[in-house]
């Protein structure tokens, strides 16, 4: 009977910390862009939900190229930064001197087409993608089964939550963004280019989004509405660790990941509206989140 | 009242009077489909005023109207079908409840402001739609609750439509009467610059809570004009798609002005059935419309009109020189 325990508590902590990872890096993409742009990208749920739907396009169009799928973890993610660049630079450049209001419909305008084509290209139904050659099998830990992929999920989440900081912390490039968003005036007065250091932000953000679109498929499917139960998510991901920080965004992933994992094994109903009801205690007690500082 | 003099004495008061017939004799001269979509368009308006009270008038951007519009649609039905409650008072407790939960919602809501506010907002929202979708002996979970025992006599849709017409009416000349107040200046300088205001001896967070308040009260009304209207409520009422329905109505008219949501409940259905029935892909046009307008449009329509009507019109007509320049 304890040992039934044991493997299950291993099983849900395995299952839900993979899926806090896949979490995180599109929280990571949402925290950096708001800390940076000031811009809550409602849209960044479309931007995961585009990664996934490439994801899908590439593998089976290509699916006779050996090594697929590890071409298009290169390229879709570059693909949707893309995007992300070309609407920062057309769309959200336009209006950041205009009330926060404005971004919020814009970015909601963006999920609608975003979303819409999409269906256009690959149509309303569910797609899968197979794990890909190494992580395509099961281990055993603890005597349970359990997808490679899904460590590896989690190995990609740490490799990411390490470089992300490596480069914010140690590099010029993490330099001038932490200038730029610390006080933006001020460092363009010291001559950086603030826009262009906005529009690589906000392709940064957008690429770690169709990184975790990518990632996903093989463990779960690729379907339209994807984008809208994301957001939600990310946001509480975000509130949870506060708006803007990185580490807060990892925290927050594995909290939430594994609050779902319990909730629904525990508590099925309920378990969304636990997470609700974490946000808004971290809102009202700590509204800068555990990892974040008081404004 | 000198407001309401000064209108008297304007273009727009003949304007609204020829709106008003018109909207009397709609369903004497139309299809029943049309009348069912201006009953439909009367309820959006009146649910875009009531969020507008909050997010054009005291600035307080909120993600979660859709909750209390739903807790509205619900208290009729469940009094209706689980209680047998007179038609009447179902209906009367609806802005009543919408108007409690509100007040506990916003109590907490209003200590944050901006992003928070919006997402404490949202949050709350998600927490109603959660409770509607699973507590399945009370709500009837994601089926929603069908065939709401509503009197046969607004089964004509015309009974319908005229009920709808008469209470959306009364909520939308109290709403104006509340926006012409002391208290309605009070709440757009709480917009314009909460700081001042402050200095002035006025306790922001009580007059957002008020606002906060009427706003559901109000869009409680819609919630269960709906109920009445489609005879049945689903959990999706409450969803926050359903929210930014109402913001995007909001921002179709303009948020500066009292005619705002109205104008743009009308231009919202019309799009949304005149694009859905040429092609299945109309959300994509509307987010085309929604970008194009905030980027070129911010005012929304009404705001667009009177700022490039203005010259033309009388010019006491105006509700005042600071609503369009935004």
């Amino acid at each position: 009977m304890n040992l039934v325990t044991f493997e299950a508590i291993a099983g849900q902590t395995l299952s839900g910390i993979s899926v806090g990872m896949v979490l995180f890096l599109i929280a990571a993409g949402l925290s950096i862009i708001f800390g940076t742009l000031k811009v809550l990208n409602l849209a960044h749920g479309s931007i995961y939900m585009l990664g996934g739907f490439l994801c899908y396009g590439f593998t089976s169009t290509f699916a006779s190229v050996p090594g697929v799928f590890w071409w298009t973890l290169l390229a879709a993610p570059m693909i949707v930064g893309l995007v992300g660049g070309l609407i920062e630079i057309f769309l959200l450049r336009r209006i950041y001197a205009q009330e926060m209001l404005y971004q919020y419909i814009l970015t909601f305008g963006l999920i609608l087409i975003i979303g819409e084509t999409c269906k256009f290209i690959w149509g309303v139904g569910y797609h899968t993608v197979g794990a890909p050659w190494p992580f395509n099998g099961k281990v055993s830990l603890w005597g349970l089964s359990f997808p490679v992929y899904n460590l590896f999920l989690i190995g990609c989440g740490f490799a990411v939550f390490i470089g992300l900081v490596a480069l914010m912390r140690y590099t010029g490039l993490g330099r001038i963004i932490r200038a730029v968003t610390y006080h933006r005036e001020m460092a363009n007065a010291l001559g950086i280019n603030v826009p262009k250091v906005y529009t690589g932000v906000f392709m940064l953000g957008c690429w770690l989004g169709g990184l975790a679109g990518t990632l996903m498929p093989p463990m779960s499917v690729v379907a339209l509405g994807s984008d809208m139960a994301v957001i939600i998510e990310c946001f509480i991901i975000v509130v949870i660790g506060g708006l803007g920080s990185l580490p807060g965004a990892f925290i927050g992933a594995i909290i939430l990941g594994l609050l779902t994992a319990f909730g629904i094994y525990i508590i099925p109903k309920l378990a969304v509206a636990f997470a609700f009801m974490l946000m808004i205690v971290i809102l009202i007690i700590r509204p800068w989140g555990l990892m974040g500082k008081p404004e | 009242m000198k407001s309401l003099v000064n209108a008297l004495n304007s273009n727009r008061f003949v304007l609204l009077l020829v709106l008003l017939l018109f909207l009397l004799i709609v369903p004497l001269i139309m299809k029943a489909s049309w009348v069912s979509l201006v009953n439909e368009m009367l309820i959006m308006a009146l649910a875009g005023c009531a969020l507008n009270l909050m997010l054009g008038y005291t600035g307080m951007v909120s993600f979660g109207p859709a909750g209390l519009y739903a807790v509205g649609a619900y208290t009729t039905a469940i009094l209706l079908t689980r209680y047998r409650f007179p038609f009447a008072i179902a209906m009367i407790s609806a802005p009543i409840l919408a108007g409690i939960i509100g007040g506990l919602v916003g109590w907490f809501c209003v200590r944050r402001s901006a992003v928070y506010f919006a997402l404490l907002t949202l949050a709350f929202a998600q927490i109603i739609w959660t409770i509607l979708f699973e507590w399945y002996g009370f709500t009837g979970g994601d089926n929603g609750i069908v065939s709401i025992p509503i009197p046969e006599f607004f089964f004509t849709i015309s009974h319908c439509y005229y009920l709808t017409l008469i209470i959306v009416g009364i909520s939308l000349l109290l709403l104006w009467t509340i926006v012409q107040s002391p208290f309605g200046k009070t709440l757009q300088a709480i917009r314009e610059n909460p700081g001042r205001t402050e200095f002035i001896a006025i306790h922001l967070k009580r007059y957002q809570l008020a606002a906060f308040v009427l706003s559901s009260a109000f869009l409680g009304i819609a919630g269960s004009l709906f109920c009445v209207f489609s005879g049945s409520v689903f959990p999706d009422y409450a969803h926050w798609v359903k929210s930014t329905d109402m913001l995007v109505i909001c921002l179709l008219g303009g948020f500066y002005n009292f005619g705002g949501p109205i104008v743009g409940s009308v231009v919202y259905i019309l799009l949304s059935k005149m694009i859905s029935k040429q092609t299945m892909f109309w959300m994509f046009f509307l987010g085309v419309i929604i970008v194009f307008l905030v980027l070129f449009m911010r005012n929304g329509i009404v705001g667009f009109l009177s700022e490039k009507l203005a010259p033309v019109l009388d010019k006491t007509s105006g509700s005042g020189p600071d609503e369009g320049t935004r």
